[in-house]
């Protein structure tokens, strides 16, 4: 990476640091707005609280993460392969989406426990819609003749998908992995806020609420930071999957 | 041979194509011309199979369709292009790669196999979609406007290559195109349509020899013969 690409977003952190300094020392209450230096000590002094946190958070996310993937793809390749069943489906993914996940959170609690399992099927329900929506919109915008090159060929519809329809659509695939890699780590932490603290510890949203009931709020700003960049993490590993994926031919990615 | 018998097509309120019949003998060189919308295209993708129709189209087993824009799939090298259509007519595997090789020998593209359709120039993208279709050795050959996006220059060039593989294989081919003297150096036979609703007003034997090079073109006989099949498609309007 050149200079000129990293120093924008460096010099914008460094600004947004200060600023933030100098409002901390404008106020001098901790508790209500402690200054980056002393964020960043909570972090040092309560480490490995975080770490632990973060473990539990990392895994709710990714396995929410990982079954709206397989679920998401599988239920837009299934509604693709039909009009008759898109038009069954798809408004229910739709209510998916507008479906308050908070509100039902306390059910979720309610048929799968205090647990573990809770938070990650909340994380799954919030990642799930873009998804499903931007994969079917990419197993459904087939470039027409390319469909006619591999109908005259007598290829099946398993053939089709494969080789033709599920490839093309990759680049959209993508972008719904993009939007969702952030929204599993929101998931969890809303699930967490409800489910509570489970068995061990608890995850990062446990441990903000903990903290904040303690007045620590220097240990809730480095929480949160930690869930951001856990969910930035996520978002990193998608687009290099993405470019992975697409730098030999998606304008998207060839440079 | 390739017969189109009492083939007439409507799109919801459009009367697309009047009444079409045509024969086509094995191994003939056939260009339709005509202007836009007259349905040539439609035409085209009917005797394909692509589009329904009324009447019937009798032709050979093994075809393969080129298409204007070339499509390729762009996620595929050259080389994993050219064994596309391979795959899907299930040709041994053990043939593949040689087959392969070969065509893009004929077709002036070896050392690109790794390279991918976005690096490629319109020339070179249509000479792998030729490739594509001409490895599987089809018994008819079907071209949608296929030069239609290249440079003058170029597309002088590859009607030439296409002159030379048709020459080699003896293919039966059916070329839609709005260039007349791309129809008339081609072509055995040269098919006139009508505006909507399509249908052939003309059929014009093209009197030139199969073995046709860049010199034919400044010929007075083909000069003559371009602007009498163009002037047959003026004074239709």
């Amino acid at each position: 990476m050149e200079i000129k690409n990293i120093a924008p977003p460096i010099l914008v952190l460094i600004l947004f640091l200060l600023v933030w300094s100098f409002a901390a020392s404008l106020y001098d209450m901790v508790f209500l707005l402690p200054g980056p230096l002393t964020v960043a000590q909570a972090f040092v002094s309560d480490f490995e609280l975080i770490v632990g946190g973060l473990w539990i958070t990392f895994q709710e996310a990714l396995y929410g993460y990982l079954l709206a993937i397989t679920i998401g793809v599988t239920f837009a390749a299934i509604m693709s392969q039909s009009k008759i069943l898109e038009r069954s489906f798809y408004p229910y993914a739709i209510l998916l989406q507008t479906l308050p996940a908070v509100a039902v959170a306390p059910l979720i609690v309610l048929w799968f426990g205090f647990d573990m399992q809770s938070v990650v099927i909340i994380s799954l329900i919030i990642s799930l819609f873009p998804i499903i929506n931007n994969t079917l919109l990419g197993l459904k915008s087939t470039s027409i003749n390319l469909v006619e090159l591999f109908q005259m060929h007598n290829s099946s519809r398993f053939i089709n998908f494969f080789k033709l329809r599920l490839p093309a659509a990759i680049p959209n695939v993508i972008a719904g992995l993009r939007i969702s890699a952030g929204l599993s780590v929101i998931g969890s932490i809303v699930g967490e806020f409800i489910v509570g603290s489970g068995s061990e510890g608890g995850g990062l949203g446990v441990m903000i609420i903990y903290a904040q009931g303690d007045l620590e709020t220097p240990l809730v700003m480095a929480l949160i930071l930690t869930a951001t960049l856990l969910g930035f993490a996520f978002f990193m590993t998608v687009s290099a999957l993405g470019y992975y994926l697409l730098h030999n031919w998606h304008e998207s990615e060839i440079s | 041979m390739i017969s189109v018998s009492n083939v007439t097509k409507h799109f919801d309120k459009v009367h697309a194509l009047a009444e079409v019949n045509l024969d086509i003998a094995a191994g003939e060189f056939i260009t339709i011309v005509g202007p836009s919308g007259c349905g040539k295209s439609t035409l085209l993708r009917i005797i394909a199979g692509l589009v329904s129709t009324n009447g019937s189209v009798m032709k050979p087993a093994k075809g393969a369709f080129v298409f204007q824009d070339a499509a390729l799939l762009p996620w595929r090298n050259v080389q994993k292009n050219v064994e596309l259509l391979m795959e899907l007519e299930s040709v041994p595997k053990a043939q593949i790669a040689e087959k392969a090789r070969s065509v893009l020998q004929q077709v002036g593209l070896t050392g690109f196999e790794k390279s991918y359709p976005h690096q490629l120039s319109g020339g070179m993208k249509m000479r792998l979609s030729l490739a594509r279709s001409l490895v599987l050795r089809p018994d008819y050959l079907l071209m949608d406007e296929p030069l239609s996006a290249v440079d003058e220059l170029t597309r002088e060039v590859l009607q030439e290559e296409i002159h030379t593989l048709w020459n080699k294989d003896k293919f039966t081919a059916i070329l839609v195109t709005h260039n007349v003297a791309e129809a008339v150096y081609l072509s055995n036979r040269v098919v006139v349509m009508s505006p909507r609703p399509g249908e052939i007003i003309h059929i014009v034997d093209v009197p030139f020899g199969d073995d046709r090079n860049q010199k034919l073109r400044s010929t007075s006989k083909f000069t003559k013969l371009v602007s009498d099949i163009s002037g047959k498609l003026r004074t239709w309007k």
